[in-house]
């Protein structure tokens, strides 16, 4: 068993990774993954991904054939593409119930993995010291705080270093990312000054 | 029988022979666009339809009625003997008319009831009215029971041009199944609103009546999908001329007809023109490589569809005689003359 201070620290860590990459995204990263294992749905979504091709690709041969002037190819690429269009929206309706489902049991799963097993953890371990502050070091009345909710006086209780965690984690995003940008960032051109008429600039003056 | 052997190891031939062939026909859809000689084209295929029948009726839906004009004779919302024909009928009826006058004035008080019931039986109305398409299934289904009560051999209809005219029967399930929760609704709820209403309702009527009516509707409704879906008694007939727009038109009504389930193999190219060997019209000339180069591209496409060729004539096609002439290349296909 790690240390519980580690715990701690590694599920705010992930929550707020989870926060940053966005829900919608882990959730299509999950699916795409999970339609590339042998499961009930991944024939289905194969399926839908060729036909989307196929559809693309009459599409883009539609486009090179003029209606005009070869009528019969045309029409005949339109029946196909028509065909391919109505069957890729069959299935791909199908895939999308399944897809909602998915979703909702992902969702599940993510909500008892973090945010439930730090609600569980502060709740069992709430009068458990996380680690004891030196006698002295701070005043009584913070050492009360610190110790909140239920955790001996002295010490550092679980809910606080959730907290600290948390800020801190904060914090070091914030500035990898504010890094990030003054790295990368390009000079911004500066407005040069606009020669202007004397009369307007007058005018300007007056009011 | 034997048409159809042949039909099948080889090409289609280019006539409507197969129509007049299949008696088991009982209606016959005639459309396409504007001015391509839709009229022309069903009043043809009639005439020729009473030599091989005991009873042809030609209906024209079309707002804009032809049939006045391509007979010179009057016509009206009753079944009128067409003048020298004793077995071909002609009626012009407006499909959004009919359903006016259904609710107008409606057999057995249908109206009446409408009206007793106060604001619910307005509602009511205004609800099973607002399902697409349910007009013209009405519309239809009203000819139909006019029709059958005259027992014709075949009925042939001259459809407007705007291709919506059998748009119902793309909803055919949609429709059934929300008169079929109307009809549910009232009948759950009929003893309570007969209860509020019951002084409002003239004697003799409830709330029953209507429920009775709109399960007679929806199996009409019913009753008209299924025949025109059925092949042995239903086709349709699409005319088209010689040019992208009415050809791609005709491609989309044809796919359109396909996914309603209705049976279509037979395409009428209008107004070809054959001039003569070295005529000096060069707009005529223009034309026809046009046409050329289209007919050919209908051949590739609908190799599967009896193509037939009509040439456009010098004279506009009015009155009995001409109709009867023009409509003989129906059957036997038009020879142009040797081009060079």
């Amino acid at each position: 068993m790690p240390s519980l201070l580690f715990v701690v620290f590694a599920l705010q860590l992930s929550l707020h990774l989870i926060n940053t990459l966005g829900v919608d995204t882990i959730n299509q990263l999950l699916w795409i993954l999970y339609n590339k294992l042998p499961t009930p749905t991944s024939s289905a979504a194969q399926k839908a991904q060729v036909l989307k091709r196929e559809v693309l690709r009459l599409k883009r041969e539609m486009g090179a054939v003029s209606a005009q002037d070869d009528f019969a190819r045309w029409a005949k690429l339109r029946r196909q593409h028509d065909k391919a269009l109505g069957d890729y929206e069959k299935i791909d309706g199908s895939t999308k119930a399944q897809q909602t489902k998915f979703f909702a049991a992902i969702s599940t799963i993510r909500w008892v993995a973090t945010s439930g097993t730090r609600l569980g953890l502060q709740f069992w371990y709430s009068k458990q010291p996380m680690f004891w502050l030196p006698e002295g070091w701070v005043p009584g009345y913070v050492e009360w705080v610190l110790s909140f909710p239920r955790a001996p006086k002295g010490s550092v209780s679980i809910n606080i270093w959730d907290i600290a965690c948390a800020s801190m984690i904060a914090l070091v995003s914030e500035a990898i990312s504010a890094a990030y940008v003054l790295i990368t960032k390009k000079p911004v051109p500066k407005a040069e000054p606009v020669a202007m008429p004397a009369d307007l600039q007058q005018g300007k003056k007056e009011l | 029988m034997s048409n159809a052997v042949v039909l099948d190891d080889d090409v289609m031939e280019p006539t409507l022979q197969s129509i007049l062939d299949q008696k088991t026909l009982r209606w016959i859809f005639v459309g396409g666009k504007g001015g391509v000689g839709k009229t022309t084209t069903s009043c043809s295929l009639a005439i020729q339809l009473s030599k091989h029948r005991k009873s042809v009726l030609l209906i024209s839906t079309d707002p804009a009625h032809n049939l006045s004009d391509a007979f010179n004779q009057k016509f009206g919302k009753d079944a009128r003997l067409v003048d020298g024909f004793d077995n071909l009928s002609a009626m012009e009826i407006d499909p959004n008319g009919s359903i006016e006058d259904l609710l107008a004035n409606g057999p057995e008080g249908t109206d009446e009831a409408m009206a007793g019931l106060g604001g619910m039986g307005n509602m009511m109305q205004d609800l099973a009215f607002s399902i697409p398409g349910v007009d013209e299934a009405m519309s239809f289904a009203e000819v139909l029971k006019q029709v059958k009560s005259l027992s014709y051999d075949v009925v042939i209809f001259d459809t407007a041009p705007t291709g919506h005219t059998l748009r119902f029967l793309q909803f055919p399930t949609v429709m059934e199944k929300a008169l079929a929760k109307i009809s549910q609704l009232s009948k759950q709820f009929g003893p309570m609103l007969n209860g509020l209403l019951g002084a409002n309702l003239p004697a003799g009527q409830d709330i029953n009546s209507l429920t009775q009516k709109m399960e007679e509707l929806r199996e009409t409704i019913a009753e008209v999908n299924t025949q025109f879906k059925n092949p042995d008694m239903t086709t349709f007939v699409c005319v088209c001329i010689a040019e992208f727009l009415s050809l791609y038109e005709t491609e989309r009504m044809i796919q359109e007809l396909n996914s309603y389930e209705i049976d279509t193999h037979s395409i009428v190219v209008n107004q070809l023109l054959f001039p003569k060997m070295d005529n000096p019209c060069v707009q005529c000339n223009a034309r026809r490589k046009m046409q050329k180069k289209y007919l050919d591209q209908i051949e590739e496409l609908y190799d599967e569809f009896n193509v037939v060729r009509m040439p456009l004539l010098v004279e506009e096609v009015r009155g009995k005689d001409k109709l009867e002439n023009f409509s003989k290349m129906l059957v036997e296909p038009f020879v142009p003359p040797p081009e060079t």
